[in-house]
């Protein structure tokens, strides 16, 4: 068929588009490589269309030639008919290629706008996310993207077939007879009046509403899946689905109030463009010129069969004037993405020497009015292990995630081998320190591939080496197709066991920074001793940073940081602090008086050695 | 397809529907009919007396009339019930989601689930407000033409209805070829939305990695197989559209032909070639819009076969009378469970009399979190049963077990909105000062003093705005105010330091005295005050009873107690 080739030799797939260049542009300027495949579908359309308007003129001709008194020439009504028949073909012919090529070129638009979402959503700061909802941006990335299809896939055919044809057939109708020309737009000027009635500034508003409606309804389907445990467990008489249902009733109702109030003006409008009663104007003007105003009978044949065609644009403004409005709202919400800031990436990379890493004077808040950091003076050695210890909610995490720069300190500053973060190059960055994050996140990929995630070319024996170190080789070859299986789709995994497998995707990447946050939080004691040892074998010159709030795991560290609302409290070797019987040892000591106050005697904690 | 689409609705749109249906369909005859009209008006005005026409005209205009009332109220009537189709869609999907089994929601159901409920039901409901009329209106109108065409003349008539055949033997062609097109391009949908939330959620995960849009192949691959499916679409639809402008284009040529051919041998008056020339034209435009108007009912119609697939899944299966448990004493009796092919709990029998606290302990994966689901029915067993209060779980009330349940789940999931709401889900009527005995309990009271927003601050979707221990916290809370008889406890304190994890569990103890309590923990200081333990592994209760006749024992259960202590 050649209307892929066509489309394929104006626009070749492209690969992914690089990071680089492509992140400055506006939604036109991704449009630009697509002008002359627009371009092909207009002219196609124009010929196709134009080319449509031969049968109808051939049966004009026809009607002059029978109703003509006089002899009727053979081969003349036969050459019309020829010419009308031909005149099909090329619309057939020109039509379908056009329409074609428009719908192959609306899904390669698509795919580029996708394509470009995703990457600048990759580049984002991660903390523009926590103020989104993932159901909303879904569906920029999606539906929205799907939304332009008629911008681009109809817009060039239904704007021809709605202006230029009518624009052709009426400048033919003047020559025929003005008088009725002006009487066969009576439809169209009476829809046209009520045009302004479906835009009103409160039409306009429910069509926002509108969207926002359905903007909740995508978010919080995306909440019901993903919290459906909790919908069970706590849904008696469909209480935790309500954000759902009521999201849904808010659509259904903006969409009631819509309908009510544009409904009666859209039929009344179909009304007036449909064919019987466009007929019955042009019949009655028609008769009267007959009758009284000279107009030859043959004369109004062009009317009843062109007439029609010069309701096309209104009612194409009409019928395709919601989805018009939905696409360029679409347009406008896909342009707010591409045009959110992404984090700057330094101008001149600075190469980092060594991997110590180092915190000064961080200061930190999520928002201004509430700082989570409050000075923080933090050296993280090569070949060291420090432990951060504090109550939850003291600011563990968030010290953590300024290492991949998830945020930039507000205060003071981040060091890699004595380069500020914000000067390094983030792919030398995420070579250098990988990562156990508190928050577990498999992919719905193979078990292999959730392991390489950071190396993504890491050979088999390398995943099943991390694999092992992290405890979790063994389950993984009990399940359904071993290293190749699915996590999500083909199989599950119970808590600890996923958080072995994130344990592993960081051991893998064998960075020389090592951060891990409550890693080992779901695991049973025996796990954890595992692990512990595995990690142990494993530092040598790497760089450790645990968070952990069983005292046991910490108690190997160099180096132990006690972390208060925000700052140091305490810092020092384990034992050291446990002398000093301040916050650590206080820590230490709830845990142990929660045992004391069993019965159990066995195995008295080796933790007393440390004192 | 409409009888699809009534079974989605449920039975009580069924009449509302067919009314429509049927307006529309009379609505459509009369435009057809009020054609046939066009010949005497036309036949006067060809003719040498053109005042004839008079009277026909005034009769095609009441018969316009007749047909703008007609549409007029078969325009609105589609438009209403569109309206309240949606609204009941939207609650019976999502009522009916509610119920399904757990095992249903896989990470890929997201992207199904969304598709559907964003675009899917609009487009559904689209079917009754803007397709269905246009749609009858081009089937129902040119075979009207087509009858009043053989009325007047059997030869151009019989030349116009060869098309009837062609034309439905077409659309019907389509249909069938588009259909396995259809489901896959929608099947693509549905992965791609699956993977845009997948890489919009695992945001912290890929880039630490290393792994930005460019070098996330599972996206970029499933938004490129979106286009090549949407390709393929195009190309299939290509064909039965060109067939369908084929015929009705040949049907035209053939009545120009034809038409021609007659008046030229004088067996027919011109007035009425050119009659029935205008009247063909009125045939093929709406013949024409077919194909555009079967491809937007096939694409609803495909979402209506997935809704009604859905809709049409067994929620687990309600039990015919419900019997209401009388206590609250918990027991697995001979308990069996696969995931696959995987025995995850083998062959488990425990009791919990009213009242006592079982702590469940053992490695990871040994099943602990499984047989908290089970009790809560989140699954059925495949072996054995569950009793609550002496009654298997299978023969309550799903209402009423939930009710008797509180639980508070490994991994912890938040709904978008306020640290106060996201505790009243436990028990949204519940007095502040309950709420606020709970919150102390879960050592949120601290959190709340803390954070600048106090009760009113933004937890984020799934609780991201918290600190994992706060979040675990405001969970705890939740299922506390529920106040529930029998509590469900898993891993609870994971994330939490000593301090706070012994104040909870205190905060625990004192709300839930006399509370029926299943928990499963690895920190054994808060199991040794269970009134029995269980030791799990591989799915099967290796060692029972209390806490020291465990030690003294000597087996799985001490050891794991000696490597916790010893570091
Ligand atoms: N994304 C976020 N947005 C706003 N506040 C946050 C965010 N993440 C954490 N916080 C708040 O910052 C504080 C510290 O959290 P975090 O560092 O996670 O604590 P922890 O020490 O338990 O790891 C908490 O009070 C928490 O509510
Ligand atoms: N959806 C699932 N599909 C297949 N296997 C699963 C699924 N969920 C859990 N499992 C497996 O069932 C076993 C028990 O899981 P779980 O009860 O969560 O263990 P835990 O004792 O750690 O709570 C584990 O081996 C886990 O891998
Ligand atoms: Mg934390
Ligand atoms: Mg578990």
């Amino acid at each position: 068929m050649t209307t892929t080739d066509l489309a394929g030799a104006s626009v070749r797939s492209t690969p992914p588009p690089d990071a680089g260049p492509a992140t400055g542009r506006s939604a036109a300027g991704l449009l630009r490589p697509y002008l002359p495949g627009f371009a092909t579908v207009v002219v196609f359309q124009v010929i196709g269309a134009i080319a449509g308007l031969a049968p109808l003129l051939a049966v004009v001709e026809l009607g002059r030639v029978l109703l003509s008194s006089g002899p009727v020439d053979h081969g003349h009504v036969w050459f019309v008919v020829v010419a009308g028949a031909v005149g099909l073909f090329v619309r057939l012919l020109f039509t379908a290629a056009s329409s074609g090529i428009g719908h192959v070129l609306d899904s390669r638009v698509q795919l580029t706008f996708r394509r470009q979402l995703a990457a600048r959503l990759g580049r984002v700061p991660i903390g523009w996310f926590s103020r989104r909802r993932t159901g909303e941006l879904a569906k920029v990335v999606g539906e929205d993207v799907g939304a332009v299809h008629p911008f681009i896939a109809h817009a060039p055919a239904e704007l021809v077939s709605a202006f230029v044809v009518p624009l052709v057939s009426l400048v033919y109708l003047f020559t025929v007879d003005w008088r009725l020309t002006l009487i066969t737009l009576v439809p169209v000027v009476l829809a046209v009046a009520l045009v302004p009635l479906m835009t009103t500034p409160t039409r306009r508003r429910e069509q926002e509403e509108f969207d926002g409606a359905m903007g909740r309804i995508s978010s919080s389907v995306v909440e019901f899946v993903q919290g459906i445990a909790v919908v069970k467990a706590f849904g008696g008489s469909g209480r935790a689905h309500r954000r759902f249902l009521t999201a849904a009733d808010d659509f259904v109702g903006v969409f009631f109030r819509w309908v009510r109030g544009v409904s009666g003006i859209a039929a009344g409008m179909q009304l007036a463009l449909s064919p019987p009663f466009v007929l019955l104007v042009v019949l009655i003007g028609g008769a009267a010129l007959i009758t009284d105003g000279g107009l030859a009978p043959a004369d109004l044949l062009p009317f009843l069969l062109l007439g029609l065609g010069l309701t096309a644009p209104v009612a194409a403004l009409g019928h395709g004037f919601d989805d018009l409005q939905a696409a360029r709202r679409a347009v406008g919400r896909i342009r707010d993405v591409l045009q959110v800031p992404p984090l700057p990436e330094p101008a001149h990379p600075v190469a980092p020497r060594g991997h110590r890493v180092e915190l000064r004077d961080v200061r930190f808040g999520y928002s201004d009015d509430h700082e989570v950091l409050r000075g923080i003076d933090l050296v993280l050695d090569p070949g060291t292990v420090t432990a951060i210890v504090g109550p939850s909610g003291s600011g563990k995490s968030t010290l953590v995630r300024l290492l991949p720069r998830f945020f930039d300190p507000t205060r003071g500053s981040v060091a890699l081998g004595g380069v500020d973060l914000r000067e390094l190059d983030s792919r030398e960055l995420y070579r250098t320190v990988s990562f156990v994050f508190q928050d577990v996140r498999l992919l719905r990929a193979s078990v292999a591939d959730n392991i390489a995630l950071a190396v993504p070319d890491a050979d088999l024996d390398d995943v099943v080496r991390a694999a092992r170190l992290a405890d979790i080789h063994d389950r993984i070859l009990a399940l359904p197709r071993g290293y190749e299986t699915v996590l999500g789709d083909e199989a599950g995994l119970s808590g600890g066991e996923a958080q072995r497998i994130s344990l592993a995707r960081a051991l893998l990447a064998d960075a020389p920074v090592l951060v891990l946050d409550e890693a080992t939080a779901f695991a049973d004691p025996r796990t954890e001793q595992a692990v512990r040892r595995a990690l142990a074998t494993q530092a040598g010159e790497r760089t450790i940073l645990v968070i952990a709030h069983r005292l046991e795991t910490v108690a190997d560290a160099d180096t132990v940081v006690v972390l208060e609302n925000g700052r140091i409290a305490e810092r020092g070797k384990p034992a050291e602090l446990l002398a000093q019987d301040g916050k650590f040892a206080a820590f230490w000591r709830s845990r142990r008086s929660a045992i004391a106050d069993g019965t159990g005697t066995r195995g008295v904690p080796r933790g007393d050695e440390l004192r | 397809m409409i009888r699809m689409l009534l079974r989605v609705l449920g039975r009580e749109y069924t009449r509302p529907m067919r009314r429509t249906v049927a307006l529309m369909a009379v609505t459509a005859i009369a435009e057809g009919l009020s054609y046939a009209l066009l010949v005497p008006v036309l036949r006067a005005l060809f003719g040498s007396n053109p005042g004839d026409a008079r009277p026909w005209l005034a009769a095609f205009g009441a018969a316009v009339a007749v047909y703008a009332v007609l549409r007029y109220r078969s325009d609105l009537s589609g438009f209403r019930v569109g309206a309240t189709l949606l609204r009941g869609l939207y609650h019976r999907f999502g009522n009916h989601l509610a119920r399904l089994p757990i095992g249903r929601y896989s990470a890929g159901r997201v992207g199904e689930v969304s598709v559907m409920a964003g675009r899917g039901l609009l487009q559904a409901m689209g079917v009754a407000a803007h397709l269905l009329a246009p749609f009858i209106s081009a089937c129902v109108t040119p075979l009207t033409i087509v009858v009043v065409m053989l009325a007047f003349d059997w030869r151009m008539g019989l030349a116009a209805s060869v098309a009837v055949p062609v034309v439905a033997a077409i659309q019907h062609r389509t249909g069938r070829s588009m259909a396995a097109v259809d489901a896959e391009r929608a099947e693509r949908d549905h992965e791609a939305t699956a993977r845009v939330v997948e890489y919009l959620q695992a945001q912290p995960v890929l880039r630490a990695g290393g792994r930005t849009a460019e070098r996330f192949r599972l996206l970029d691959d499933s938004l490129l197989a979106v286009e090549r499916a949407s390709h393929r679409t195009i190309l299939s639809a290509l064909p039965g559209a060109v067939a369908l402008t084929l015929a009705v284009q040949a049907m035209f040529t053939v009545l120009l032909v034809l038409g021609a051919h007659l008046a030229l041998g004088g067996n027919i008056g011109a007035a009425e070639v050119l009659t029935f020339l205008v009247l063909a034209a009125r045939c093929a435009d709406p013949l024409l819009s077919l194909s555009d108007l079967g491809g937007r009912l096939r694409s609803a119609r495909s979402v209506l076969a997935r809704l009604d697939t859905v809709l049409g899944t067994e929620p687990l299966p309600e039990a015919r009378e419900p019997i209401r448990p009388e206590g609250h004493d918990v027991e697995f009796d001979s308990v069996s469970f696969r995931h696959g092919d995987r025995t995850v709990v083998d062959d488990v029998s425990l009791s919990v009399p009213e009242g006592q606290r079982l702590a469940v302990v053992g490695p990871s994966g040994a099943g602990k979190s499984t047989l908290l689901q089970l009790l809560a029915r989140f699954y059925d067993v495949d072996a054995g049963a569950v009793r609550v209060g002496g009654v298997d779980v299978r023969d309550i009330d799903g209402e009423v077990l939930m009710a008797q349940i509180a639980i508070v789940f490994q991994e912890v999931y938040l709904f978008d909105g306020t640290i106060e709401e996201n505790v009243r889900l436990g028990r949204p009527d519940a007095a502040d000062a309950e709420v606020r005995a709970a919150a102390a309990a879960a050592q949120l009271d601290e959190v709340v003093e803390r954070l600048p927003g106090g009760w009113s601050t933004k937890v984020g979707e799934g609780g991201a705005l918290l600190s994992g221990g706060e979040r675990q916290r405001v969970s705890i809370a939740r299922a506390l105010l529920k106040n529930a008889p029998i509590v469900l406890l898993d891993e609870v304190t994971s994330a939490l330091d000593p301090v706070n994890e012994t104040a909870v569990h205190e905060g625990i103890e004192r709300l839930m005295r006399g509370r029926t309590v299943v928990m499963v923990a690895h920190r054994l200081r808060t199991v040794q005050r269970a009134d029995r333990v269980a030791f799990l592994d591989g799915g099967r209760i290796v060692e029972q009873g209390s806490h020291d006749e465990l030690l003294r024992r000597g087996g799985r259960y001490a050891d794991f107690w000696d490597i916790s202590m010893a570091g």
